[in-house]
């Protein structure tokens, strides 16, 4: 009993917290869709408009699914290269383990902007890899090289959230038994059969929670499609960013964040659903 | 113990209910109409403080030595937005300011909401100086609401290094020539009034369903020439200096120094049709809590030795006439402002309602999203 008045008493800030900064926040975002304007007299107004110019047109839906598919394309690239790195650190690093995490690490130190910034001195005209090129003799004229498409977006946002993909991984290849792997052995398994049926099957958690943790913030990404997207490479989070920013349009912003919230959800309801990912953390 | 832990859930408890109900009626406060106590304040904060509501920089100390000079025991309170679009949400939304900074699209916004006050111009004795098209831009009703007070081209910058035939007006923009190399604002504002002068369309700021589709359909033929939209006058710098842009479009004129200064080949046109001008003024407050000190402060930076400055240090244009002759001759001739009519074939921003943008803001979504 007492016990249990603690708990309550150590959860409240908590609870406070959370209502404070995250629901309440939430549910003004769903009151604030129905409304006609973001002040004035319209701000008062209950309308369905915004809700009719969302879904009457055809772009932002569209736009949707291609984002998804942007952000997808990504974690799944992310996570086969961050794999093998995972792999190494966990199996072969021995005692430079830390000082190679660190390395990992640290380019996430430096601004998030200057990085995506720095693929353009690297893709652009004046840039590394035309000046390379152009001193091999395999272009006449310096023109930047993947720059301002879809493509350079998903370069930039594999190589921001590389590091965010490699950790859970190699937190999850850490964590399994060694003397699995040693009777993987002993029962006569090569290394590719041990990796195949013993350590991949283990480390499949750490993959699932890296493609969330890659998955979700890259569909809201707005800052690399404007710097790296070109004309076909923008986002879902740059039209929400033009009725905040731009249009002052704050009804219609809400409903957009509304719906890829609610798009994510559903997708991370049918990916569970799909890979029985609480097998695998039960398992 | 258990005592303890009583005292700890009455805490929680009182906390909550501070926070659930004491903490936003206090927040709202200042937003509501302030009662007896608020008044004293009022007059009190009329002899020693002033707030603006400025875009970054334009705190800068050459522009109001005048003021300080007049009133040094008044301390000048400068806070800082990022776009319009967050100025206008920060007087909507109750922030108390006595002046306010916004750009002239904007301005009809401010007084629709009844955010800003009529200005007497005869308390200004630089008034008469003003140039008059500016002028014009903020008046509404027959009543002037904003002072202009600093301005600037947006036109077209070329690398004469890269481009072989030079563009002459917008409507060379779409020439095939530029492929690939073309950069455009990612503003829906911008690309729309591009498109309509472009199209030779007379007030791209009230337009007919017809002449809507027009400007869309003129602005999806673009974007074969566009290689990527431009969102901030450094990105563009470093895109123009590396050569990844040739022609970028809706360039201001700080830029274009910028560039020459560095090096870079570049050219700066004059369209056919007109540049472009952006026009930004000051508004007082509705709810200013130092009118009087507010009407000073506009005075002192509208003086031609204080507003000079903004064209020797930061290459923008001034409001104010007499300043044209204090200024350095390099700006005077980039600017044209020895050419008697050059502000008659400047294209300026003028004001537009929230429901013509919405609509570009639409437009300019499907034109991008477009496949």
């Amino acid at each position: 009993m007492r016990q249990r008045r603690w708990l309550i008493v150590l959860m409240s800030p908590l609870a406070l917290w959370l209502g404070l900064l995250f629901l309440a926040p939430l549910a003004t975002m769903v009151v604030f869709t129905f409304r006609a304007g973001s002040f004035g007299p319209e701000h008062d107004v209950f309308t369905l408009e915004n809700y009719r110019t969302f879904f009457g047109n055809p772009v932002y839906g569209r736009l949707l699914l291609s984002s998804a598919w942007i952000s997808f394309v990504a974690s799944v690239l992310s996570i086969l290269l961050a794999y093998p790195l995972a792999y190494y650190l966990a199996f072969q690093a021995g005692a430079h383990r830390l000082t190679l995490l660190l390395v990992i690490i640290v380019p996430a130190w430096i601004s998030f902007l200057l990085r995506v910034f720095a693929w353009k001195l690297i893709l652009g005209s004046g840039g590394l890899l035309n000046i390379v090129l152009m001193a091999a003799g395999l272009v006449d004229e310096p023109a930047p090289i993947l720059l301002y498409s879809r493509s350079a977006v998903i370069v930039a946002l594999v190589y921001s959230y590389m590091p965010f993909v490699a950790l859970p991984i190699f937190v999850a290849l850490q964590r399994i038994d060694r003397s699995l792997i040693e009777a993987a052995s002993d029962l006569g398994g090569t290394g590719w059969q041990t990796f195949r049926d013993v350590i991949l099957p283990l480390s499949m958690p750490g993959v699932a929670a890296a493609f969330f943790l890659i998955f979700i913030p890259t569909l809201g990404e707005y800052v690399t499609p404007l710097l790296l997207g070109g004309t076909d490479g923008l986002m879902f989070g740059n039209v929400i960013q033009s009725q905040f920013a731009r249009a002052l349009n704050w009804p219609l912003g809400s409903l957009m964040s509304l719906a890829v919230l609610l798009f994510t959800l559903a997708l991370l309801a049918v990916f569970v659903r799909l890979t029985r990912l609480e097998d695998w953390v039960q398992g | 113990m258990i005592r303890h832990t009583k005292l700890w859930n009455r805490i929680a408890f009182v906390a909550a209910i501070w926070l659930a109900i004491v903490l936003p009626a206090a927040c709202s406060q200042p937003a509501a109409d302030m009662g007896a106590a608020g008044a004293a304040q009022e007059t009190q904060a009329e002899a020693d403080s002033l707030t603006v509501l400025d875009w970054a920089g334009y705190d800068a100390p050459e522009f109001w030595t005048q003021f300080a000079q007049t009133y040094p025991d008044v301390e000048v309170d400068y806070t800082y937005f990022e776009q319009d679009a967050d100025a206008l949400a920060k007087l909507q939304s109750g922030f108390r300011v006595d002046l306010v900074h916004p750009c002239s699209s904007w301005w009809g916004l401010y007084v629709d909401a009844g955010l800003v006050q009529p200005i007497d111009t005869s308390r200004l004795k630089n008034w008469p100086d003003v140039v008059p098209e500016m002028a014009k831009l903020g008046e509404f009703d027959g009543q002037q609401y904003f002072v202009p007070w600093d301005w600037g081209y947006e036109s077209i910058l070329v690398r004469t290094d890269k481009v072989e035939e030079l563009p002459a007006s917008w409507a060379d923009l779409w020439d095939p020539a530029y492929a690939g190399r073309l950069s455009i604002p990612d503003s829906a504002e911008v690309a729309q009034v591009m498109a309509a002068v472009a199209l030779d369309i007379p007030n791209p700021w009230q337009t007919t369903p017809e002449e809507d589709a027009l400007i869309k359909q003129k602005l999806l033929d673009i974007k074969p020439n566009v290689l990527t939209y431009w969102t901030d006058a450094s990105e563009l710098s470093q895109m123009m200096a590396s050569g990844d842009v040739w022609v970028a479009a809706s360039v201001w004129t700080d830029t274009y120094s910028q560039l020459m200064a560095d090096g870079v080949p570049v050219e700066y046109i004059d369209p056919a049709e007109g540049r472009l001008g952006w026009v930004c003024g000051y508004g007082i407050s509705s709810n200013a809590q130092a009118p009087d000190l507010a009407y000073a402060y506009l005075d002192a930076i509208l003086d031609p030795e204080s507003i000079v400055n903004l064209s020797n240090q930061f290459f923008y244009g001034t409001s104010n006439r007499k300043a044209f002759e204090l200024a350095d001759p390099a700006l005077v001739s980039l600017f044209k402002l020895d050419q008697p009519d050059v502000l008659q074939q400047t294209v300026f921003y003028q004001t537009m309602s929230a429901e013509h943008r919405q609509k570009i803001t639409e437009m300019w979504d499907e034109v991008r999203l477009a496949p």
